[in-house]
């Protein structure tokens, strides 16, 4: 893989990777900016439009119908957050054109295409087209509503929420469904305005073959804008509470989730992510053997570092009578390896799964981007052998110092509505 | 004597080798250069519909508890020494497994050490180790895993479209089966399962990536275990070509209410599964299409929203085509498919857009090839449809226009229809 970054103006990063193994090419294009709830909603919808029309396909009937010529190619929005940032964003994938069976120039297309949703979206009289907007609002809104189809990723969602109250963390991606319902296509084109002007931007490009053309046009677009970045700090510890916070919602439901949501003040990031390996991310892991083989209490038991924020979380699906042993039990595990109970085989398993998970990093177009996109957000760079080294460095005392860093901050319980025993 | 084939692809040069391996079984190999992973599947053409079967020694067909063939990949996991996830703990792939309406697959996915873990992976499937206390241990498991699911609309209103569709044939009962169904089995149903259907001459090897096809073929040799054709037969009630119910509602905990809408099919195998494959598939992008009117007055009457989709879902005795999506009024979806299907029966499909969604597709196929796990289970898949794995790619390109309406015309039909509803409680 041919890797080149290039900044094409000020706080605007791309990064081209040239993989001749593959047979279509992906664009993403990312704005990173803080999670503030003023401005989630517009910018979410402010880049959830660019991805549904522009001046040259001006309906979302349009733009469909020449991406599907193009091979079946697609343009999608990002909205996500990561920490106390909100990341935005355009994506892109085509074929490429050595397997167009007419010979059409589809990377040729693209890059139009994806030129004109950034630079000259559908905007009349300084608002976006009400067509696409009330389409992509709608959407949202929909998307917001079925967000309690999926419980355990509601379950989820309300533990986050939970444990970092009153920091940007704690502000979903699109902001709130109020400020969602109250936004306009004006307002929203102000806000991609506005990002377009002080987000940071990166860009990647992953194609076979060396393509000039995105950076060209992309370097030629940004000049007219007037740049004033500002910095983004994603990194921030959320503070422990001083007493443990239960939150309890009752459903009409068959099985109930418990979610625990440990802090840290530690900065150990890989020591704690291999106490995450070694306690819940694995089937070989302490809670998967413990929780679930031993005592039958769960089908999934899982935890998960967020050095970000300088939290961890583990969740489980548990019957209700069973909660409390569940939590008894992931308490215990999590003793254990503060004891200093961590055997040779689990420290090399988790290495060899991160090993694993490392060594494919480039066997997909995404992996590549998902891999360099993590390292500029979290403003460190390194290659994935680098990182997987950085693993390799951390001891079992520091594993220890790490867990017995954890301190439980919050619990999140999904009950189901049968009288507790 | 083993038998070994090249398959290729004429649109793509993609290729892979086919071999008839003399213990009975059909193994796949794709060597993919320049990629570092690999990924192996061990599959069983044994799923949640082979409830009842015979094998030519036995005189009476054997009918199983619901959820079995699910239980057996759980239980499968364990050896008599130990667990299997501490063996690709050492070696460092990561282990799993699924089972299906109609298969089970045992798989890894590695970048280092594949020759140690395929070891592994033909070493266990091979080595059941079923006790009544590790059966009696995995109920509670599964237990939670089939409340899980019932707490998840998507798996509720597909079934209840399957209960809605289907009179007799075992596509309507969940893969997990129920908390009652799973309390019937036990360690000897278990075994009659295994030897029934974990037959080599009943399973395929698909692997994939950074591999050595020889090196493959070596370890295959060394660990599979011949086995004889036992004349395996798995059988399912008559299924009439009728529905049950044209519609079905729950009230459910939810969010936003959503809805399948599912056509009931004429079951097909082979070559011509496939091919009703690929004009369901023309069926399924034309009327999800944004760019047709269709869909684009769905979108601005703000019937649907981008939650829209239609798949087509067949096996053994089973084939429908699945509309699906968020939306409070269902019901102006099926008018609205109902008048686009005898539209297009009446007018025909313009030749532009046809050939648009059919170049669409194609594009979609090709960059499947792209990735290892999808190349390993395309040939796996195409082992279980008794085809060859880039067949899909030359039926679409052989696919008119008439094809497709052939399908809406015989296969579409109204009084096949039906609609299954989640609905938000009030």
């Amino acid at each position: 893989m041919i890797y080149k970054r290039s900044e094409l103006g000020k706080g605007i990063g791309f990064t081209s990777m040239v993989d001749s193994k593959f047979k279509s090419c992906v664009l993403a294009v990312y704005f990173l900016t803080e999670s503030d709830e003023k401005t989630a909603a517009l910018n979410n919808l402010g880049t959830g439009v660019l991805a549904v029309s522009n001046s040259r396909y001006p309906t979302y009937a349009a733009m469909s119908e020449k991406l599907s010529e193009l091979y079946g190619a697609s343009v999608g929005s990002i909205a996500k957050k990561k920490g106390d940032a909100q990341i935005l964003g355009l994506s892109a994938s085509w074929l490429d054109d050595k397997y167009a069976i007419d010979g059409e120039d589809i990377s040729g297309e693209m890059v139009s295409i994806v030129h004109d949703c950034l630079f000259a979206p559908n905007v009349r009289d300084g608002a976006y087209d009400s067509e696409s907007f009330a389409m992509v609002k709608k959407d949202l809104l929909d998307n917001i509503n079925a967000e309690f189809n999926q419980k355990r990723g509601y379950a989820i969602t309300r533990a986050v929420q939970t444990a970092y109250r009153g920091e940007p963390a704690a502000i979903m991606e699109y902001g709130s469904k109020e400020a969602v319902l109250s936004s306009t296509a004006e307002e929203a084109f102000a806000a991609y305005q506005e990002l377009l002007k002080t987000a940071k931007i990166e860009i990647y490009l992953v194609s076979p073959d060396e393509d000039n053309k995105f950076a060209d046009m992309f370097r030629e677009s940004f000049a007219e804008i007037e740049r004033a970045p500002k910095e983004v700090s994603i990194r921030s510890h959320s503070p422990l509470k001083a007493e443990v916070e239960t939150v309890s919602e009752e459903y009409d439901i068959n099985q109930c989730k418990a979610v625990l949501n440990f802090k840290t003040d530690s900065d150990d990031r890989y020591a704690l992510k291999m106490v995450s390996i070694i306690l819940g991310e694995l089937p070989f892991s302490k809670l998967f053997l413990n929780v679930r083989e031993k005592l039958s209490l769960c089908y999934y038991c899982t935890s998960r570092s967020i050095s970000i924020k300088g939290a961890f979380f583990v969740d489980c699906g548990v019957e209700r009578k069973n909660i409390e042993k569940a939590k008894a039990e992931i308490l215990a595990q999590l003793e254990e390896i503060k004891k200093g109970n961590i055997s040779d085989m689990e420290i090399q398993g988790s290495l060899m799964a991160l090993d694993n998970a490392v060594s494919q990093v480039g066997d997909t177009p995404t992996s590549y981007i998902t891999w360099y996109a993590d390292c500029f957000f979290e403003n460190d760079y390194y290659t994935p052998e680098e990182h997987f080294n950085r693993f390799r460095g951390v001891t079992k005392e520091r594993m220890v110092e790490a867990a017995k860093s954890l301190k439980l901050d919050s619990i999140y319980l999904m009950l189901n509505k049968e009288v507790q025993e | 004597m083993m038998k070994k084939e090249i398959l290729t692809s004429a649109r793509t040069g993609d290729s892979c080798i086919h071999v008839k391996h003399s213990s009975g079984l059909d193994i796949y190999i794709c060597e993919m250069n320049g990629f570092s992973g690999v990924e192996a599947l061990f599959g069983t053409k044994y799923g949640s519909v082979n409830t009842m079967f015979k094998t030519a020694a036995d005189s009476d067909y054997t009918v199983v508890p619901e959820g079995i063939a699910h239980f057996l990949e759980h239980k499968l996991f364990e050896n008599e020494d130990c667990g299997v996830f501490e063996l690709y703990a050492k070696t460092g792939a990561s282990g799993n497994a699924y089972t299906s309406f109609d298969k089970t697959c045992y798989l890894f996915n590695c970048s280092r050490n594949y020759e140690e873990n395929l070891k592994i992976l033909l070493d266990f499937v091979q080595k059941p180790y079923f006790t009544k206390e590790n059966v009696d241990k995995e109920m509670g498991i599964i237990g939670q895993e089939i409340k899980m699911t019932n707490d998840n609309p998507e798996w509720r209103v597909f079934f209840n479209m399957l209960r809605a569709m289907y009179h007799a044939h075992p596509v309507k009962i969940d893969i997990a089966g129920t908390v009652e169904s799973i309390a019937k089995i036990d360690a000897d149903l278990l075994y009659k399962c295994y030897d029934t259907f974990y037959n080599l001459n009943n399973m395929v090897l698909s692997i994939a990536g950074n591999i050595s096809a020889d090196k493959v073929l070596e370890i295959c040799d060394e660990y599979l275990k011949p086995c004889a054709d036992k004349g395996l037969e798995s059988v399912f009630p008559p299924e009439p070509d009728e529905i049950v119910e044209a519609e079905t509602r729950e009230k459910q905990p939810v969010g936003a209410s959503i809805f399948n809408l599912g056509y009931k099919c004429a079951p097909r195998s082979g070559i011509d599964r496939l091919k009703a494959v690929s004009a369901a598939s023309i069926v399924s992008s034309l009327l999800t299409d944004p760019a047709l009117p269709m869909c684009e007055r769905l979108l601005k009457d703000e019937v649907i929203n981008s939650t829209f989709n239609c798949e087509v879902f067949y096996g053994d005795g089973y084939f429908t085509l699945i509309f699906s999506g968020e939306a409070e009024k269902p019901e102006l979806i099926r008018e609205a498919v109902f008048a686009e299907i005898d539209r297009l029966i009446a007018e025909g499909i313009n030749e532009k857009d046809f050939q648009r969604v059919k170049k669409s597709a194609y594009g979609i196929m090709v960059r499947e090839l792209n990735n290892v796990e999808a190349v390993a289970s395309l040939m796996l898949n195409a082992y279980m449809e008794n085809v060859s794995p880039y067949d899909s790619i030359s039926i679409m390109s052989e696919l008119t226009c008439g094809d497709v309406i052939d399908f809406m015309r015989s296969q579409l039909r109204r009084d096949r229809c039906v609609l299954s509803v989640i609905e938000t409680e009030d």
